[in-house]
């Protein structure tokens, strides 16, 4: 991975902290206006307390994420085997055959082409064998997907 | 005929030179019908009624090898009817659809005009003018089937099956044969009775547009055009899968081989045998030497249908049907919001009424369930026949349906909490690129197990491993996951004082141990050197047999909450049917271990740095 990768993530972390902290303060403000009957006095008098406790606990993590996915993000290609690790808390391991690779698309996103980051995506005939490499340089990438392009090529197995 | 040579295949489709008139005259059908254009040549020759017909005492000896469309030697690859030897020379004429569908068409017309044609008699007043106008569009709607039949027109050439469409524009679909990935014959009643069929084919492409459909040729057409089509698709190259059912083709068993019994006479004793597996014969081996039962299901099978849940539904949907009518008629004849609310007011007044009502619809589900699978699978029928597997079912409206068997990749053995009281199953097949796999994808409906099982090592091929169990964290998380929402829900009733809501909860999450339990009873995982399987699901339980070749990747995850339990969800990505099968919460290394012993050369090179542990001991 890019390191400017780290970047990409702290975005994209914020934005999804904004979304949740968002969300939280119209519930609290909904739940404060509204005096609806079936909710106990004691849950609509504190509801300020929502966004606050979602503030304080996800502000945290919108630091840790970006740097315990740099951490865990790996991808290799040896032996003709696509081998890609992602997730933080959850973790995920793809092993994609060369040979079974459909197609190989590169793209790049608004923010990713600020930080000349690309994203590799490599499909088979199964979504459960295609995988997504995010946050590569945009050069490694392009050879990535070029090579891997090339060696699908000549290792193309029809079994599917 | 002539021409079997590939490289003649007359000119090209939108060439200037087309041998078949390209625009016939639409209001006299009559005269453009010359020689070969007629369903004419089709019929001399030695072609019989193909042994897929309806009724059941012919599908015995009365056709005996040669009695198929050109079935004379089998070739080297054993397919009986070699290009060319068919009335599809490699030069196809053009055809067109059996004239006979031309009855039909206006029936299947007549709801669509009903309405209008009553309005225009209400409105005319019943006076011999409206009557006309009746008359003219009746008429109208007859020659626009005519015309409709009259320029369309289908041809086999070379490697491809061209549609053209001559109606207001010119449109010619090219259906490349190889792309043909399955062709599916059904017979709706109205067919039936002029004993036509529709033939569609399955091209994988996706969307309806893209497929080709025949509507209607007559029965001996479908079969014979089945045949050539199927013929053409089965010259490439021919590959079966390992663990090869071409085997047990060669080696049925000796006692069914000669047929003594028609086929119809077993299958009636069937009928009338209530005791279980005495007419379904697995691999019993008919006259032709191409063709094989892999499976019959006898009908007094039938009576499992309402145990798999299966148009359970339909008295609402019936009933929604009903009321969606209501609306439109109410609409139609102006019904004022007045009457409609008198309406419901009288129904009201009557609570008794509503009740019995819905006690009646209740205690139709399953009857009426049971009568639509039985009117769907009736006489179930899953033969073997060059290369592919045809699955034959239904009451009124006869449905055909074949597979190409090399792309079959597996097998999935479904069963509900009620079956697996009584110990049946369905069948359907994985196979790539076939859509509409849930009613295509078929190959038994609730059928005992030991007889599906059979039937699916026959037509696909057997595993041949115990499923092994996966460790007892899985217990644990599946017990969690049955419980712990319910009692999260009960506990947030409860604080907000909801009583009904917390009781209703609780025993929702005291019904979770058993569920949970049973969940966990269900997982398992195996592999036995060709397939590999996964099973999973409760209420639904679901095993996936599917073949090493067709793994085209893995994905493992590990949540948080299974990291902590030392467990992880291997998913096999398969080419076919949902396209991934799961292996859920294997132990870490047993998971692993798992992937790697299906396709070593992917996950070995890479276990040292994730899972150390599994890459010692294994290799």
């Amino acid at each position: 991975m890019s390191r400017r990768a780290i970047v990409l993530w702290l975005i994209e972390s914020l934005m999804g902290f904004a979304v949740f902290f968002g969300g939280a303060l119209l519930l609290a403000y909904w739940i404060g206006r509204s005096d609806w009957s079936a909710l106990p006095g004691w849950l609509s008098d504190n509801a300020w307390l929502l966004p606050l406790v979602v503030g304080v606990v996800t502000a945290p993590l919108v630091i840790i994420e970006p740097l315990w996915r740099y951490a865990v993000h790996r991808w290799e290609l040896s032996g003709d085997v696509v081998y890609a690790r992602s997730g933080w808390l959850s973790r995920e391991w793809v092993f994609v055959p060369v040979s079974r690779i459909q197609t190989v698309d590169k793209a790049q996103g608004w923010f990713e082409r600020a930080l000349r980051l690309a994203t590799v995506e490599i499909r088979t005939a199964s979504h459960a064998g295609s995988s997504t490499i995010k946050g590569l340089d945009y050069e490694v990438a392009a050879g990535f997907a070029a090579e891997l392009a090339r060696r699908a090529q000549e290792l193309r197995d029809d079994a599917t | 005929m002539t021409e079997p040579g590939p490289g003649q295949q007359g000119p090209a489709p939108s060439g200037p030179g087309r041998p078949w008139p390209a625009r016939p005259e639409p209001t006299q059908p009559g005269p453009i019908q010359p020689g070969p254009i007629q369903p004419g040549p089709i019929q001399p020759g030695p072609i019989q009624p193909g042994p897929a017909r309806s009724e059941p005492a012919q599908t015995g000896p009365a056709q005996s090898g040669s009695a198929r469309p050109g079935a004379g030697p089998p070739g080297p690859g054993g397919h009986p009817v070699p290009p060319g030897a068919t009335p599809y020379g490699d030069a196809g004429t053009p055809r067109r659809l059996s004239p006979r569908v031309l009855l039909i068409d206006p029936i299947r017309m007549l709801p669509g005009l009903l309405l209008p044609l009553a309005g225009v008699l209400v409105a005319g007043g019943f006076s011999p003018a409206s009557f006309g106008w009746a008359a003219l569009g009746v008429a109208g709607s007859v020659v626009y089937a005519v015309v409709r039949w009259a320029t369309f027109t289908y041809r086999v050439t070379g490697d491809r099956l061209e549609l053209t469409r001559a109606l207001i524009s010119r449109s010619v679909r090219t259906i490349p044969l190889e792309r043909v990935r399955g062709i599916d014959i059904t017979t709706p009643p109205l067919h039936r009775l002029l004993r036509l069929a529709v033939l569609k084919l399955d091209t994988g492409a996706g969307g309806d547009e893209q497929e080709g459909e025949l509507d209607a040729l007559t029965l001996e057409e479908a079969e014979n055009l089945r045949a050539v089509l199927l013929a053409r698709r089965a010259v490439t190259p021919f590959h079966r899968p390992e663990g090869s059912p071409a085997a047990t083709e060669v080696t049925a068993p000796d006692g069914a081989a000669h047929g003594g019994t028609p086929d119809g006479v077993a299958r009636g004793a069937a009928g009338q045998a209530s005791g279980q597996a005495s007419g379904a014969v697995p691999g019993r081996a008919s006259e032709h030497h191409d063709e094989r039962v892999v499976g019959r299901v006898p009908r007094s099978w039938l009576r499992y249908g309402p145990l798999s849940g299966a148009y359970l539904l339909t008295p609402f949907a019936l009933l929604a049907g009903a009321v969606g009518l209501a609306f439109q008629v109410s609409g139609e004849l102006r019904v004022d919001a007045r009457t409609a609310r008198a309406a419901f007011a009288w129904v009201e007044a009557h609570p008794a009424l509503l009740v019995a009502a819905a006690v009646l619809l209740i205690l139709a589900m399953p009857v009426a369930g049971g009568v639509m699978y039985a009117v769907f699978n009736w006489d179930f029928t899953l033969r073997t026949r060059d290369g592919y597997l045809v699955a034959e079912r239904g009451l009124v409206t006869r449905r055909t349906v074949s597979l190409e068997r090399r792309r079959i990749r597996g097998y999935e053995l479904v069963d509900g909490l009620i079956e697996r009281r009584f110990n049946v199953v369905r069948l359907w097949a994985v196979v790539t690129g076939l859509g509409d796999s849930e009613t295509r994808g078929q190959l038994l409906p609730v059928a005992p197990r030991t007889f599906a099982t059979a039937v699916a090592s026959d037509a696909v091929g057997p595993l041949s491993a115990p499923l092994r169990p996966h460790p007892p964290q899985a217990r644990r998380r599946r017990l969690f996951r049955a419980i712990a929402p319910w009692l999260a829900v009960a506990a947030a009733a409860g604080l907000l004082g909801w009583e009904v809501a917390a009781l209703a909860a609780l025993v929702l999450a005291l019904l979770g141990i058993p569920l949970g339990l049973d969940r966990y009873r269900s997982l398992g995982h195996a592999y036995d050197g060709t397939r590999l399987s996964v099973r999973s699901g409760s209420l639904r339980r679901a095993q996936a047999v599917v073949e090493r070749r067709a793994v085209v990747g893995w994905t493992l995850r590990q949540t948080v909450f299974q990291r902590t339990s030392g467990v992880l969800t291997v998913v096999a990505g398969v080419g076919a049917g949902t396209g991934g099968y799961p292996a859920i919460d294997t132990g870490q290394e047993q998971g692993v271990e798992f992937a790697a012993e299906v396709t070593p050369d992917w996950i070995r090179p890479f276990l040292a740095p994730q899972a150390q542990a599994g890459a010692a001991d294994t290799q």
